[in-house]
């Protein structure tokens, strides 16, 4: 058992600030995630939950406190830094997928490996046994516009995946998504932490979703609960 | 990196914007292309008429053959020395040559314009063997007739086979033959009979140029040393491949100052073009450009892929208007050479360094354009960019 946790925030505040105008998002809010876990965040909307996520995968900093994730302080990186940092440990899921329209599957799953030393052979086959963990090997010459939205998100999780990163972090991954599409995603995100041991904060509204995590959480005003 | 797949299919996805963009580019490169080629035909041409065995004397501090004069008694000084090579009988292989410039009605206009003519030796072929008859005959000598360059042949009334034209009023000089030299200046001239000429022209016994053959062209110091310290003589002494290079100097600087002046304006439409081109495709694409840095890619990549693309973008147009400029091998243009004050007939020389320049100056204005876009992208802020 691993007692740090991979994911520790501590007395985070995160304020927006629109003109004059100050929006406090998250206030004094500690937040821990145990390395492994696969854990669903929920809570209205303009609660907050995203603008957590960020934090957690390097994307923003905090106004205040402190943001530690796999033995890394983020609150004070660089901008290269933070994304040095999202190169190497996390993989990102977007509600809309995100793949880029004018690359191909395989070409969208090696974009990351793009940032390492790998030569070219060793990019497609890393790019290959992404797309077939994620079921979808035989499409890797297709198009996004060719896909299906499941198999679009399924694609972006190979993409996530494929640099080997210990965190996924995922914004309502199957918001976009009908419901066969939606228990395929997330039947997928359960065998990457089971099988893969990839620690997983996915944030989502939707119950069905939640239940496939293993710890529920809930977010109230930038307020666990 | 961003792989260039990305570029060159973004590009190609934008088909419509991308090719008028590139147009704006390839106008440019054409324009720049064409006036570089003008200039190296310049070179070409001029170079041509020169060979460095064959030193050229004109009268003190005349740079062109138009403005000086020799009296008829030096023509022997100047031939006398050893350095000068000899013909079979004896006699010195040079031309004394006299050059004046006629105002002839031109084809196809109501305007005039002038044409240089040379007298030249009744032996000027096997001074000039370069030259060759592609019609009629070499002049009589003594005869009023002349022959023309292939250059101007058709350019000016009168000038082509068996026509006639005036010399001085009421004096014709007609048109038996048309020769050719590889594309030389000559090619712009009429030659007649020296005798007809300075007659005709009233100059008695001068003539503008003695042109030697040397025995090689390592004496020609030797030769230009001795001819230049006889203060009598009054000469100048050149090579003949020095005299023409220095005559396609001003030429070709006017045409490279004024070439590139019209580029330069052309191009700052062309930069504004692609500016406006890559602007609009970095708002559009401003998610592409968000996920990208979310995956981990820093700025200086987004701002190098951007760079990249509008390099690409401006080199497709640089493709196609160098491509265009080749055709212009095939354009013979007629310009007024300042040194003498005559139309000669130039060629578009396209040379390997004319086309790289062009490519290069494409390049240029790719990055110009497309800095402010792409810097734009790099700025943008991660979370903002993936939102909008
Ligand atoms: N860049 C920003 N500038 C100003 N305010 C922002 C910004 N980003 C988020 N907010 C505000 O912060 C609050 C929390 O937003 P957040 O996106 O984290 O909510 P959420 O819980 O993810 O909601 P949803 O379920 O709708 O996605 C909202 O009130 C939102 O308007
Ligand atoms: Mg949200």
């Amino acid at each position: 058992m691993s007692a740090e946790p991979i994911v520790k925030l501590s007395a985070v505040n995160k304020t927006y600030f629109r003109g004059s105008e100050s929006i406090p998002v998250l206030d004094g809010l500690d937040f821990e995630v145990p390395d492994g876990a696969f854990q669903a965040l929920m809570g209205p909307s303009g609660s907050g939950k995203s603008t957590l996520l960020h934090l957690i995968a390097g994307l923003d900093r905090p106004t205040k406190g402190s943001v530690q994730v796999a033995g890394k302080e983020l609150s004070k990186m660089s901008d290269a830094e933070l994304a040095a940092f999202r190169a190497n440990h996390i993989g990102f899921i977007f509600q809309s997928y995100n793949l880029l329209p004018v690359l191909t599957a395989q070409e969208n799953v090696e974009l990351p490996l793009l940032l390492t030393k790998l030569g070219r052979g060793e990019r497609k086959t890393r790019a290959q046994t992404a797309l077939r963990v994620v079921g979808l090997e035989e499409r890797m010459g297709h198009y996004p516009r060719q896909l299906s939205g499941g198999q679009e998100q399924r694609v972006a999780i190979a993409r996530a995946i494929v640099n080997d990163p210990q965190i996924l972090v995922a914004d309502e991954p199957t918001g976009d998504l009908d419901r066969k599409s939606a228990d395929d995603v997330l039947e997928l995100l359960g065998r990457l932490n089971t099988e893969l041991k990839k620690t997983i904060v996915m944030v989502t509204h939707d119950p069905a979703a939640a239940e496939r995590a293993t710890v529920t959480r809930h977010l109230n005003k930038g307020a666990l609960q | 990196m961003v792989p260039i797949v990305y570029n060159l299919r973004s590009l190609a996805v934008r088909k419509t914007t991308t090719l008028a963009t590139a147009g704006g580019v390839a106008l440019v490169v054409f324009v720049f292309a064409a006036v570089l080629m003008l200039s190296e035909g310049v070179k070409r041409t001029l170079g041509r008429s020169g060979s460095d065995d064959i030193a050229i004397v004109l009268r003190d501090g005349s740079d062109a053959e138009l403005s000086s004069g020799i009296e008829a008694p030096q023509i022997a000084l100047i031939t006398a020395p050893s350095e000068v090579k000899r013909r079979g009988g004896g006699a010195p292989d040079a031309a004394a040559e006299i050059v004046a410039v006629l105002s002839l009605d031109k084809v196809g206009t109501d305007g005039q314009s002038n044409a240089q003519i040379r007298g030249v030796p009744d032996d000027v072929m096997s001074f000039r063997p370069s030259v060759r008859l592609v019609a009629g005959r070499v002049p009589r000598p003594g005869a009023d007739e002349a022959m023309i360059g292939n250059a101007i042949r058709g350019r000016f009334r009168g000038l082509d086979m068996g026509q006639s034209f005036e010399i001085r009023k009421n004096r014709n000089l007609t048109v038996v033959g048309v020769f050719e030299d590889g594309g030389s200046s000559y090619e712009s001239e009429i030659w007649a009979g020296r005798d007809q000429v300075q007659s005709a022209l009233g100059r008695g016994t001068v003539v503008s140029s003695v042109r030697v053959r040397l025995r090689s062209r390592d004496v020609f110091e030797r030769y230009q040393r001795q001819l230049q310290s006889n203060r009598q003589l009054g000469v100048d002494v050149m090579r003949e491949s020095d005299y023409y290079a220095k005559q396609s100097e001003g030429l070709s600087i006017f045409i490279n100052a004024l070439g590139i002046l019209v580029a330069f304006f052309f191009s700052v439409g062309a930069v504004i073009g692609a500016m406006i081109t890559m602007h609009a495709s970095v708002a559009n694409r401003s998610r592409e450009i968000g996920t990208l840095r979310a995956l981990g890619f820093k700025r200086w990549q987004i701002l190098l892929c951007f760079l990249l693309e509008s390099s690409i973008l401006a080199l497709v147009g640089g493709l196609l208007g160098a491509a265009a400029s080749l055709s212009m091998a095939l354009v013979r243009f007629p310009m007024v050479n300042f040194a003498s004050w005559s139309e000669i007939v130039f060629t578009f020389e396209p040379t390997p360094g004319v086309i790289i320049a062009s490519l290069v100056v494409a390049v240029l204005m790719g990055l110009v354009g497309g800095f402010l876009p792409a810097v734009r992208a790099a700025r943008a802020d991660v979370l903002s960019a993936i939102r909008a």
